[in-house]
């Protein structure tokens, strides 16, 4: 089992699959999956489509530890119908949540002095494209749910996101993690809202060509979201690199850790907005021309340069940025 | 014009049985083109028992073959398969259920 | 009136208390620029006599800075007004007792979220996402919220403006209220499956037909309602309701997971409480491991 976890840290993050990130994230023999392909709860939805279906419906859930820390993991399976969220596979990562949560509830009326290093965390391994078409609705009310449960735990409960698969998190799962404390990403991941040929739809090709490869990486993907500051810690493509920064994260007070967030108070939604003003008075045609408003006087040096050399060299938009309320001319113009 | 996930089941018994004595093991990811499956353990008399779920049909032949084949040059026995396949290749097929089994070493 | 898609204005003076909504102002927050978060409206009326925050969409008024927002789209200036109305809500009644919290009220017609390149450049999934964080907040500080679907309740868009609230109320399909992730004939042509067939299906399965009646069925809505007259005495009774609920601590029978509960009762959505069953049951007997 342990010589087989230590194959698991060497292996690429994006060329593995949800299970073996699952078990590779958390200490050696540690994983306990719930509601796994023993069960074989797979979507009721799919077969009435003539979809196939997965034991897992295209999660892996479970817990782990992290030192002396209980760590809730949920793992999506971007191979299986690109990681999209339906009924099942959306309220196991719901239930994984409000688990964590319930578990420091339940710890903490155990022992009111319950240390740092015991508090559960959320790591969720993001690999999809949001909501299952094929049972869009039940897809999309679990979204919510989910946003729920993570307010929920708000002053409880750190949430972390990893996203370095191949489908990356898009959609409403897009949002989802942009409510968590902390991003990490490797260089491959990526991150939005708005898929790229819903954008080539919306404003043509000549606008944004979703076939150009290094433009949707430029605008999507991680040293994009590292400059702009949203995503938190951007590491090297192995399951080793990003268990290892979770664990610097993990070890970090939860005051710490949820102040890293981007959204989720007043103020940082003030801060928030004056990027959005920035946006407006650069109104940049491309992301290199915000990498140049960061500071970054030759960005397309920064697309292909070796990541130890990118992260010594690359000026962030937070690096630049003093985060204050929105100017009353904004808003009273 | 409606589409439904079809199943098959098939039994074969091995020429030479090696009994198959894990409790659960499961392998494989359902990608297109690909598969997972479940083997566990089960009194059957020395057979193996495969069941398949697939969104594609008419190929039942192939699969007989494939599988046979698999289950005599593996000895695999007193065994309960059960495969979620999408569209995979037989060469996909008799690769993921090989791997599957070497798992256990 | 045949129906109130693209009329958000006009649903907020339908509902509200005749002459009483002030535009812009929330608690200490006052934005008089026009042009900032132009598709979104918010601001405070009078609901039956009570202060009470509006949050709707304005399909009438593009956003002059940013292309991809008109005809109600969410982008990221509206997203961030949104979520500034609603903070702005809690911080000025932070003292007061949860009888007295104003209640917020959504008023939906909105076919989605900005889908642009600046929009992608700088995170419209931050934008949309500190909305709905703001709303749960909200939700969770005692506020009651409800959203009343009016016209166009699509995809990310109903997520960020909508389900995130208390109850959730819709105008009936009679006045072509629209609310799904991508219409059947989309589903059927990415499915490559018969219409017909599908629309057969969706009758005793709604998790992917669109309409109104489905996502009540799902729970996903809590009431349909068949008159425009009647939306304003249905929200205010519906405000009383959850602020009776919250006084009384059930919270957990509101918002998204109350929904949940509701989608049973409904006989709807039964694997999703049956895998968290099977989860909650495997984690108890290891959970001594993980957690002493």
């Amino acid at each position: 089992m342990s010589s087989k976890w230590e194959n698991l840290q060497k292996r690429s993050y994006l060329e593995s699959n949800a299970r073996s990130r699952a078990i590779g994230l958390v200490d050696t023999g540690s994983f306990t999956e719930l509601a796994g392909p023993r069960h074989r709860i797979s979507s009721p939805h799919l077969p009435l489509l003539g979809e196939a279906v997965e034991f897992d419906d295209g999660i892996v859930t479970g817990v782990g530890l992290i030192g002396k820390k209980p760590v809730f993991v949920a793992s999506q399976e971007g191979r299986f119908i690109g990681g999209a969220v339906g009924e099942v596979h959306g309220a196991k990562l719901v239930n994984i949540v409000r688990m964590a949560r319930q578990s420091y509830d339940k710890m903490l009326e155990d022992n009111p002095d319950l240390p740092e290093e015991k508090r559960p965390a959320v790591v969720i391994s993001f690999d999809t494209g949001g909501v299952r078409l094929h049972e869009a609705n039940a897809g999309l009310l679990a979204h919510a749910e989910l946003m729920d449960q993570f307010q929920d735990c708000k002053g409880k409960v750190p949430i972390i996101a990893l996203i370095g698969s191949r489908v990356g998190c898009f959609g409403g799962m897009g949002f989802v993690a942009a409510a968590t404390d902390v991003i990490i990403m490797s260089q491959f991941g990526r991150l939005g809202l708005t898929g790229p040929e819903v954008i080539e739809e919306e404003l043509g090709k000549d606008e944004f060509d979703a076939s150009d490869r290094g433009l949707v990486y430029r605008t999507t993907g991680g040293r994009h979201k590292y400059i702009m500051g949203d995503c938190n810690f951007l590491v090297a493509d192995s399951i080793a690199a990003f268990r290892e920064t979770l664990q610097e994260v993990l070890r970090k007070p939860y005051v710490e850790i949820a102040a890293m967030g981007s959204i989720g108070s007043l103020e940082k939604v003030e801060s928030q907005l004056k990027l959005v003003e920035l946006c407006v008075e650069t109104a940049p045609k491309d992301s290199k021309d915000v990498w140049k408003t960061a500071g970054n006087e030759f960005p397309d040096d920064l697309v292909d340069m070796p990541l130890d050399e990118f992260l010594k060299t690359v000026k962030r938009l937070r690096d630049r940025q003093v985060p204050q309320p929105p100017s009353a001319q904004q808003l009273r113009k | 014009m409606s589409k439904q996930l079809h199943e098959l089941t098939f039994e074969f018994k091995a020429e030479k049985p090696k009994d198959f004595s894990e409790d659960f093991l499961h392998f494989g990811v359902v990608g297109s083109g690909d598969m997972e499956v479940i083997v566990e353990h089960k009194d059957l008399d020395g057979a193996v028992r495969i069941k398949i779920t697939s969104p594609v049909t008419g190929y039942e032949e192939v699969w007989r073959r494939v599988l046979e084949r698999f289950v005599n040059d593996t000895g695999v026995a007193n065994a309960s398969f059960e495969i979620n396949d999408n569209n995979a290749t037989p060469v996909v097929v008799s690769l993921r259920l090989r791997q599957a089994l070497a798992e256990i070493s | 009136m045949e129906d109130l898609i693209g009329q958000g204005r006009a649903a907020i003076d339908i509902i509200v208390d005749p002459d009483s909504f002030l535009e812009g102002e929330v608690g200490e927050l006052s934005i008089t620029d026009e042009d900032f978060g132009a598709s979104a409206v918010i601001g405070t009326a009078k609901l039956n006599g009570e202060i009470c925050t509006i949050i709707a969409s304005d399909a009438m008024t593009a956003n002059p800075k940013f292309p991809v927002v008109y005809a109600g789209i969410i982008g990221l200036e509206e997203g961030y007004k949104m979520a500034m109305a609603v903070y702005h809500s809690i911080k000025a009644d932070k003292e007061k007792p949860l009888a007295e919290k104003r209640p917020l009220l959504l008023i939906v017609d909105t076919p989605g979220n900005g889908a642009g390149k600046q929009e992608e450049i700088f995170g419209m999934n931050k934008a949309t996402g500190a909305y709905q964080m703001a709303l749960a907040e909200a939700r969770k500080a005692g506020h009651p919220i409800v959203a009343m679907v009016v016209g166009r309740a699509i995809s990310g868009g109903f997520l960020c403006h909508g389900l995130q609230v208390d109850h959730v109320l819709s105008l009936s399909q009679k006045f072509n209220t629209m609310i799904h992730v991508m219409p059947i004939t989309s589903i059927a042509r990415i499915t490559k499956l018969d219409i017909e067939w599908l629309q057969e299906l969706a009758e005793n399965n709604p998790v992917f037909a669109a309409g109104p009646d489905y996502f009540y069925k799902l729970g996903g809505v809590e009431e349909l309602i068949d008159s425009i007259e009647a939306m304003r005495e249905r929200i205010i009774a519906h405000v009383a309701e959850v602020r009776a609920m919250k006084i009384a601590g059930r919270d957990d029978e509101l918002g998204p997971w109350g929904r949940g509960a509701l989608s049973l009762e409904r006989g709807s959505r039964q694997a999703r409480s049956k895998v968290m069953q099977i989860m909650n049951d495997e984690f108890a007997e290891v959970a001594e491991r993980y957690l002493s």
